[in-house]
């Protein structure tokens, strides 16, 4: 019987694996594989459904989407559908505006969002309470309330302050979501707990309130920032009803706009409008996969804290 | 016929780690067994296979007779108290204390009155409307007890039901623990890291470390007759010192020092002495073991002397008691002597205790 | 006040407000400002053009309450919520449930659920139209496989309706399984241990372990998937304008056409005012229930 050293009395084994849980521990079918795959592989599959058939249609020709029963494999995949659809409307413009808007208002939410609620959470001001009270209120209020006023606010900037922000131009699209009281909520939230011996301890050694902002309370952040950072793309690259109601010049158009302009010029051109809307769905999508966690994290975390 | 029994059993987990390595026990009908050791030693594993909450690799699982291996938890008659309770927070007391017995469709009289009668026999009575939420950790804990209570099952497991207590409570509630038993004499295996609580409740104790029994016994086995030097160190608070060294030509050499004769046979060894039997003289003679003080532990009733003794490549620290009141400078040199029969010698290598008694003869110069 | 200024630290309260300014100004400027201007448009007649708004008191609020229309976008709107909500919450509790586990591949599983929620609207209401295409639609085809007729789906004024709450569900479902899984993961599995031991089977232990602690993932749901269901308008323009014959004019969907079609703002305004109050009511309501139920459970 071997006795282990002295030095090995902590050593902790940490088991490589969590036992099975209760369901799966007895399965008296040897399967390879666990049963549950034979249920969510339909179930994914379903979820996907409707994406997997706008790609296939996409490459098909229109010959065969105006088949029915539907062609389910296109003979040869027609890679032209893109360029066609391309071509067809001012993509090029679309993409440019979304990515231009979506970066402006990103930035803007994270720099101001993160000075305001750092003041909310640190910084014990005169009437700090009372102004946090109000802005939040804002949360309550839906778009169809405020959007006829913004109209005109926005119209009023265009034409007394510069035409980029007005009716019609991009600048329209950033100027009322440079800031959310979301963001400032959600960052204050966050600050609040990182430990403020950090910056009382950099305020200590000299640095000014900005500094400790910047120096050591944005680095440590990162996730939280992150987070809104994508949760600020996904809602502005995906806004519909505020770009609808102030642009209406095809230059000036984001991606869902655009699309929808598409479609209405193309109604029954299936394959070519499968093709534009492929192409408007990927950034997203490719954003998602990529910053997946984040998106999980802050829907799981609002809805937990209810 | 509520006998509990591990044969053989084995659980290997992909990747190569084995949590528990052919454990072969029996707890006796009535019998309050420990599974007691450090952190990942496979007591807990141990537990769970025997709930049913995981499944062997290999071996055989007894409740009452019966292989158990393929029932599942509910199947099994037994009665889990986890560590941190596992009440179910949505439901009052005494739904939490009815969950079982419902699921076994008794009778709604019949579960009125066993659930009162487990209420009244922890004192929670009072408490039956409420929701976990709203109890103190101790209330809590009585709860989870009385809800495994209330099944009267074959066997009870407990997994480290104290650890989250208070140290004050945990000392009312280990003296409940034991009234219980005696009132209500079932099957229980205990799982604990905790040393005292091992050594207090236990009718036996199986002590593991690297998912293998070191020792199973009372007590008294374990504290006075330590199989290995595991278990030597493990228990007792200080732990026992071990002191390594050499017998040459039937003589013990601690270091350089000549100590004294041992009927043992040669080979390099591990003495063990416990630092209440070690006993401490301020000065040096032929016989002991030389020291020299390192600092001093006053502790009311007696004080607790560290000392460094020189061996083969090195020195090692060790701890003896001395009466209130002694007071020795930091550098100090001290003599160590073995006592009579309290002194244990383990094979150097191995660990295992040569004999269970060495008797030692001291020659004192 | 220069006391209660010297209080609160003099230095501590202009940084504050430096710190507080751009997003004060900015909320301020797009965020109240609005609210209040709307209040007084809904007592305006404004066509967002002509900068004169003569005041009409509240005939707007009164023409609100006779306007066929607006009722008959009331019932729609009711109606699709009324589906739409407990059909997110089922079908992501469902999907939540089977993706509770730890499988091989269950992060790939688990994207194709929560993907959706990256879908914009308007690409999803043109999938649906060509899903749902009564001549060469793959629902269509597949309901033809098993004996059923082609339906309009869409082009039905009794079917749009109940097609766009489909369609909602699917987009949402991303949604509602995030909040689900994560409620399910927040059980600790000690409890299904202890349940287990207690001899509870895996469905009896769902429906008296899981489903009860669901209450605040259930909650959250509830109000958050209505307050955007009252608020329904993308989706309807990408597919059916609101027809066909108005049967999928939804509140929000008529607010914006007479706004900003008919250049009605200040009836626009009522009308959006009428549906702030109906959210906030609906919205106190359904947190009062919740409170009530959580004290008898």
């Amino acid at each position: 019987m071997t006795t282990p050293q002295l030095s090995t009395l902590t050593a902790e084994p940490e088991a490589q694996e969590p036992p099975a849980p209760i369901s799966e521990r007895r399965s008296r079918l040897r399967l390879p594989f666990s049963p549950w795959h034979l249920v969510l592989i339909p179930l994914s599959f379903l979820l996907v459904v409707p994406l997997l058939w706008m790609l296939v249609t996409s490459l098909e020709t229109e010959g065969e989407a105006n088949r029915f029963p539907p062609v389910l494999i296109p003979e040869s995949p027609r890679f032209e559908n893109y360029s066609e659809a391309w071509a067809a409307a001012p993509f090029g413009h679309f993409f440019l505006n979304s990515v231009m808007v979506t970066l402006v208002v990103l930035v803007s939410n994270l720099i101001v969002c993160s000075l305001a609620g750092y003041a909310f959470a640190r910084v014990r001001f005169l009437g700090r309470g009372a102004l946090f009270v109000t802005l939040m209120a804002t949360l309550m209020v839906p778009f169809q309330v405020t959007m006829i006023p913004v109209f005109l606010i926005v119209k009023w900037f265009g034409d007394n302050v510069w035409a980029g922000l007005g009716i019609d131009h991009i600048g329209a699209l950033m100027l009322p979501n440079l800031a959310t009281a979301f963001g400032i909520f959600f960052l204050r939230q966050f600050f609040q707990t990182v430990p403020v011996e950090l910056e009382e301890a950099a305020r200590v050694d000299g640095t000014s309130r900005l500094g400790v902002l910047f120096k050591i309370v944005l680095p440590l952040s990162l996730p939280a920032l992150s987070t809104l950072a994508a949760l600020t793309v996904l809602t502005s690259w995906n806004d519909f009803l505020w770009p609808l109601i102030v642009i209406t010049s095809h230059d000036q158009m984001t991606v869902p706009l655009g699309l929808s302009y598409f479609q209405g010029a193309h109604r029954v051109k299936w394959p070519l409008l499968m093709a534009a809307n492929v192409m408007s769905l990927l950034p997203m999508l490719l954003v998602f996969v990529g910053a997946q966690r984040y998106f999980v994290q802050s829907v799981a975390n609002t809805g937990l804290k209810g | 016929m509520t006998e509990v029994e591990f044969r053989d059993v084995t659980r290997r987990y992909a990747g190569g780690v084995t949590a528990l390595n052919g454990l072969n026990l029996t707890v006796a009908e009535g019998e309050f067994l420990i599974l007691v050791g450090p952190s990942g030693c496979g007591k807990s594993t141990a537990l769970r296979l025997l709930a049913g909450l995981d499944k062997p690799t290999s071996g055989e699982i007894r409740i009452g007779g019966a292989v158990v291996n393929n029932l599942a938890p509910g199947e099994r008659d037994i009665a889990m108290v986890f560590q941190n309770y596992a009440l179910y927070p949505h439901m009052s007391v005494y739904r939490n204390l009815a969950y079982g017995l419902r699921q076994r469709r008794t009778p709604r009289a019949e579960v009125d009155r066993r659930v009162r009668e487990t209420a009244e026999l922890l004192q929670i009575t009072e408490l039956l409307d409420r929701k976990p939420g709203q109890l103190s950790g101790g209330q809590r804990q009585r709860v989870a007890m009385g809800r495994a209570l209330v099944r009267k099952p074959q066997a009870f497991l407990l997994d480290e039901p104290l650890s989250n207590l208070d140290a004050k409570l945990r000392n009312q509630v280990r003296g409940d623990l034991k009234r219980l038993h005696r009132e209500v004499p079932v099957t229980s295996i205990y799982v604990t890291h905790d040393q005292v609580e091992a050594m207090t409740l236990g009718d036996r104790l199986c002590v593991m470390a690297g998912g293998e029994v070191q020792q199973i016994g009372t007590t008294d086995d374990i504290y006075n007759r330590p199989a290995n030097t595991f278990v030597a160190a493990f228990m007792g608070s200080p732990p026992m010192n071990l002191i390594p060294g050499v017998i040459r030509s039937g003589l013990l050499h601690v270091g350089e020092t000549e100590v004294t004769a041992v009927p043992s046979p040669d080979g390099p060894v591990t003495v063990g002495v416990r630092p209440e039997h070690l006993q401490l003289h301020p000065s040096y003679t032929d016989g002991m073991v030389p020291a020299r003080v390192d600092f001093i532990e006053p502790l009311g009733s007696h004080v607790l002397v560290t000392a460094q003794v020189e061996v083969d490549g090195g020195r090692v620290p060790v701890i003896v008691n001395a009466p209130a009141g002694t007071e020795l400078a930091s550098g100090a040199r001290i003599g160590l002597a073995l006592p009579q029969e309290r002194t244990y010698f383990f094979d150097a290598e191995t660990g295992d205790a040569r004999r269970t008694r060495e008797r030692v003869s001291l020659g004192h110069a | 006040m220069p006391a209660l200024l010297d209080r609160v630290g003099r230095s501590e309260t202009l940084s504050g407000w430096t710190l507080v300014s751009p997003a004060a100004v900015l909320i301020g400027i797009f965020g109240l400002l609005p609210v209040v201007m709307s209040l007084v448009l809904s007592f305006q007649h404004s066509d967002l053009l002509t900068p004169e708004t003569p005041w009409v008191g509240l005939d707007n609020y009164r023409k609100l309450a006779e306007d066929p229309v607006f009722v008959e976008a009331i019932k729609h709107t009711i109606v699709y919520t009324a589906l739409f909500v407990p059909g997110t919450m089922l079908v992501g509790l469902f999907v939540a449930s089977a993706m509770n586990r730890s499988v091989r591949f269950i992060s790939v599983y688990r994207t194709t659920a929560y993907i959706t929620m990256a879908v914009s609207t308007i690409s999803q209401g043109i999938i649906f139209l060509w899903l749902t295409d009564r001549d060469y639609g793959l629902v269509n085809a597949a309901l033809n496989s098993a004996g059923v007729q082609s339906q309009p789906f869409l082009a039905s004024p009794t079917q749009a309706l109940y097609v766009i709450v489909a369609m909602t569900i699917w987009g949402w479902t991303g949604f509602s399984v995030i909040v689900y899984l994560a409620a399910l993961q927040g059980v600790p599995a000690e409890l299904h241990e202890a349940a287990a031991i207690d001899g509870a089977t895996a469905f009896t232990r769902f429906r008296t372990i899981t489903v009860p602690l669901l209450g605040p993932a259930n909650l959250f749901l509830v109000v958050w998937l209505t307050i955007n269901a009252l608020q329904l308008f993308d989706e309807v323009y990408a597919t059916t304008r609101g027809g066909p014959l108005r049967a999928t004019t939804v509140i929000v969907y008529y607010l914006w056409d007479r706004a900003f079609v008919q250049f009605d703002a200040g009836y626009a305004a009522a009308m959006a005012y009428a549906l702030f109050v109906v959210i906030l009511l609906i919205t106190a309501v359904q947190f009062r229930i919740a409170r009530k139920h959580a004290h008898i459970s």
